[in-house]
């Protein structure tokens, strides 16, 4: 912590969560994610977010602890560079790390989902026809990883660089050529890992509920105007029947409710 | 192994039909105790606000869903294919848990086609025995649909369905389904809300001639008390059916409408967490004597005895029980004897997406039902002379939420990520609709289900082997009935039409079609082409009983709910008698 912080005044909540995002700012820069974070976006948009839900509510906002739980440091600076070109900062989001992208992909791998919770994983693996599914031996944080490593070779292949020094335009024609099945991997088939596992973890971590970690301030359903919840549209259907919905600037996530 | 106190009635899977079956019977004072592998979701995170609106763990992680790690199917496309398992299923959705996948279905009921039952007949009636190819093994199922009919009103009556009658004794009503089977009255209670989407649709067909009308629902378009007392909310059309539990209690379900009062009852017991292993057999006595169970909390083995058993699980799950334990003679398609297994069927789908610049749909603002239909070229409602297929299916606008994870629709051509991505999703999230074909899928000699000789489950018993994909009769149909779509799509006046997302061939477990698959303990007249009789008693065991689409000897263009709680309840009356006097029905 470098700098100090005035304390709230005990009657203000909404404050109290301003004042709790300006330290998260402050100390964020000396956060692994540092680099991205000191200056991107993330800490602008929280503070926005903050102050789009600060009334009533007096929960705190979500997606604000940072630090990985199953990317290594080379693993995390191909996600980041790979995310924030899938979802480069523009007039709809900020990048794609400062939206929780990352963090959301990281925690999904971590859990249950990353542990192969409730797949089939009996041997033999063997191989045959793919709408039978993959047929590997490895969990979904496994198989991620494996294609990770796989991927960053090819780009020092392709490109005598590691996936994550590549210009942006040079990273988005790698990962274009790479979900064409243009990249061919060394043992994995890296169309499939990226199309199969990659890819939808990416629109997870844009759509999911921020719970999770991503849409960081709810910012990819106001992009398309889905409202969240709590969703009790009897009166709605009728009223606004064939034309816009009020309710879709103003999303409320799980985490609103909860 | 221990055995437990005999029982009356056992039923193997706590989901919609055993219900239906255990509400005739405890009414009657007879003691039914059902045996179900998964928890009770009444009180949990999964019906109840907020959580309950969680697209990631119920619709993705498919939170209701079976656990695949227990139990999976393999799958091959042909004989000559070895079948691999598929370790995460997408195409098709057993649920888990009391009420099964009466909990997370979408609600859409049909009672199907007058002649669906005499199916055989009525195509040899109509285009003669010729029209019918060698290798679709087409079977009557032994009873009529006049049979069925006061089944179907009931059942409709208990789970408050809301619709539009388009035939009340014979007598065609306009804004219904001309070609629906022949109804005593309306439904219980008028369709749900037509959306912006089910406007636009009944226009084109306007247009074109055909006859559109409302999805009839299990989805309660009012406040509803049903005869037995039980309640149902109104719907609020938050879009969280399909994969969800309703938690306005809205959605005629199981767990809502039956088992609350079943526990009421006396002689009703459910034991939860209760995977049931197999049967056990005397085949000279030619009964059924008890069920194997595992207790999944405690590790505990024993058996069940009872004087009626009757299998309740999904389709896969019934046939696997069957020939787990050896009760009938598993199918073979090289010398077409046998018949555990056989005339396993699935779905024809296809869709299309529609943009609209200056159109509001809100697709957030929905139920899982809300959608307008043409039947026109359903099963046989049309001439099929020179087509050189048979069977058809609907064709739907539809609307049944805006979850943004998957429900999100871009144009053709749009990129995969970056700004141009976002943008399209913001330009036409809230301005797109789609059109889908549900189908019709016949029989083929070599689409069955048989033990698989590699893998096992969990519990160490043989997975299913599917042996299927959609024949040259499905494809041609698909085709046909896809170009009928995609024409009405040119009529509904859209900016953009997307490309015909056809049917998939091969079948593919990857991608979500639907859960309508049926057939493998088929019933019928003849001992050697059915496992069960018209009266769902199994021909190798007396007092085994088996209901659910897995009796079903096709599929027709309609979701399958309708006649199978037609049959339960007919089960249940069944079951009256023959507990009278045990033999054949």
């Amino acid at each position: 912590m470098t700098h100090s912080v005035d304390s709230p005044p005990p009657d203000s909540a909404g404050s109290a969560r301003r004042v709790f995002l300006k330290q998260l700012a402050a100390a964020s820069g000396s956060l692994p994610l540092g680099k991205v974070l000191a200056g991107g976006t993330a800490t602008a948009l929280l503070l926005q977010s903050a102050e789009a839900t600060a009334a009533p509510s007096a929960k705190p906002v979500i997606n604000t602890v940072y630090g990985y739980a199953s990317f290594g440091p080379d693993e995390a600076a191909f996600v980041e560079a790979m995310l924030n070109i899938m979802c480069p900062a523009d007039a709809h989001t900020p990048n794609g790390v400062d939206c929780g992208l990352a963090i959301y992909i990281d925690r999904q791998l971590a859990g249950s989902f990353g542990q192969g919770a409730r797949r089939y994983t009996a041997g033999p693996f063997l191989p045959g026809a793919v709408q039978c599914g993959p047929q590997l031996p490895l969990t979904p944080q496994q198989y991620f990883k494996a294609g990770v490593a796989e991927a960053d070779r090819a780009a020092q292949r392709l490109h005598g660089e590691l996936f994550d020094a590549l210009t942006p335009p040079q990273g988005d024609a790698f990962l274009q050529q790479l979900a064409a099945g243009q990249v061919a991997g060394e043992q994995l088939d890296l169309a499939e890992w990226f199309n199969t596992l990659v890819y939808p973890l990416f629109t997870e971590a844009c759509f999911a509920d921020p719970l999770y970690g991503g849409n960081v301030g709810m910012v990819f359903w106001k992009m398309i105007g889905y409202p969240g919840l709590p969703a009790t549209h009897a009166l709605d259907v009728v009223n606004y029947l064939g034309k816009p919905y009020p309710g879709s600037a103003t999303p409320k996530s799980i985490a609103d409710f909860s | 192994m221990k055995q437990r106190a005999s029982k009356t009635v056992v039923i193997v899977g706590g989901g919609l039909t055993a219900g239906l079956i255990a509400r005739q019977l405890t009414a009657k004072g007879v003691e039914v105790l059902v045996l179900e592998r998964g928890g009770d979701h009444s009180k949990g995170p999964e019906s109840s606000l907020p959580n309950q609106r969680d697209e990631l763990r119920w619709a993705v992680r498919q939170g209701l869903i079976q656990d695949w790690s227990r139990e999976t199917y393999t799958l091959r496309h042909g004989q000559q294919q070895t079948a691999l398992p598929i370790r995460w299923m997408e195409s098709f959705l057993p649920g888990q848990g009391l009420g099964g996948a009466g909990n997370h279905w979408n609600g859409h009921l049909y009672r199907w086609a007058e002649y669906d039952p005499q199916l055989r007949s009525h195509y040899v009636r109509r285009y003669g025995k010729q029209a019918i190819p060698a290798d679709m093994p087409l079977q009557d199922w032994g009873v009529s649909y006049a049979e069925l009919e006061p089944y179907h009103d009931l059942f409709e009556r208990l789970f408050g369905l809301s619709g539009k009658a388009g035939n009340i004794q014979g007598k065609v009503q306009p804004g219904g389904n001309p070609f629906e089977a022949p109804r005593r009255g309306d439904y219980p209670q008028p369709p749900l809300h037509v959306l912006e989407s089910g406007l636009v649709f009944k226009q084109a067909c306007d247009k074109l001639g055909y006859h559109a009308f409302p999805q009839a629902a299990a989805n309660s378009s009012g406040a509803y008390t049903n005869p037995d007392g039980q309640k149902l909310g109104q719907c609020q059309y938050c879009g969280h059916c399909e994969r969800f539990i309703c938690e306005a209690n809205a959605k005629g379900s199981p767990q809502i409408l039956l088992y609350p009062m079943l526990r009421q009852r006396k002689g009703f017991e459910v034991r939860l967490n209760t995977q049931v292993l197999g049967l056990r057999y005397d085949a000279h006595g030619k009964r059924a004597t008890a069920v194997h169970c595992l207790d999944l909390l405690t590790g505990e083995e024993y058996e069940q005895p009872a004087e009626v058993i009757v299998l309740a699980a999904f389709t896969m799950s019934n046939t696997q029980l069957l020939l787990h334990s050896k009760i009938g003679k598993p199918y073979d398609p090289v010398s077409q004897t046998g018949v555990v297994g056989k005339n396993f069927c699935y779905q024809v789908n296809a869709g299309v997406d529609l943009f609209f610049k200056d159109k509001w749909f809100n697709p957030f603002l929905a139920s899982g039902s809300t959608q307008m239909v043409i039947d026109d070229f359903n099963n046989d409602n049309f001439d099929h002379t020179g087509l050189g297929f048979l069977g058809g299916a609907t064709i739907q606008g539809w609307q049944f939420g805006g979850r943004p994870i998957k429900s999100r629709r871009v144009p053709d051509g749009t990129p995969r990520w970056g700004t141009a991505w976002k943008q399209a999703n913001a330009d036409w999230y809230a301005h797109s609709m789609s059109l889908g074909i549900e189908g019709s899928c016949y029989p083929h000699r070599g689409n069955y289900l048989s033990l698989d000789p590699t893998y096992r489950d969990v519990f160490g018993r043989p997975l299913i082997r599917m042996t299927f994909d959609f024949r040259a009769n499905e494809q041609k149909m698909a085709r046909f009935v896809s170009g009928k779509m995609m024409d009405i799509a040119q009529h509904c006046g859209a900016d953009k039409v997307g490309s015909l997302q056809g049917l998939v061939t091969p079948f593919d477990s990857r991608i979500y079609q639907t859960s309508h698959i049926v057939g493998g303990t088929v019933m019928g007249e003849d001992p050697h082409t059915s496992v069960v009789s018209p009266h769902l008693q199994h021909w190798d065991a007396h007092n085994l009983f088996v209901v659910g689409a897995s009796v079903y000897p096709h599929n027709s263009g309609y979701n399958p709910t309708g006649p199978l709680a037609a049959l339960a309840l007919r089960l249940g009356d069944d079951l009256l008698r023959y507990l009278q006097q045990p033999g054949r029905l």
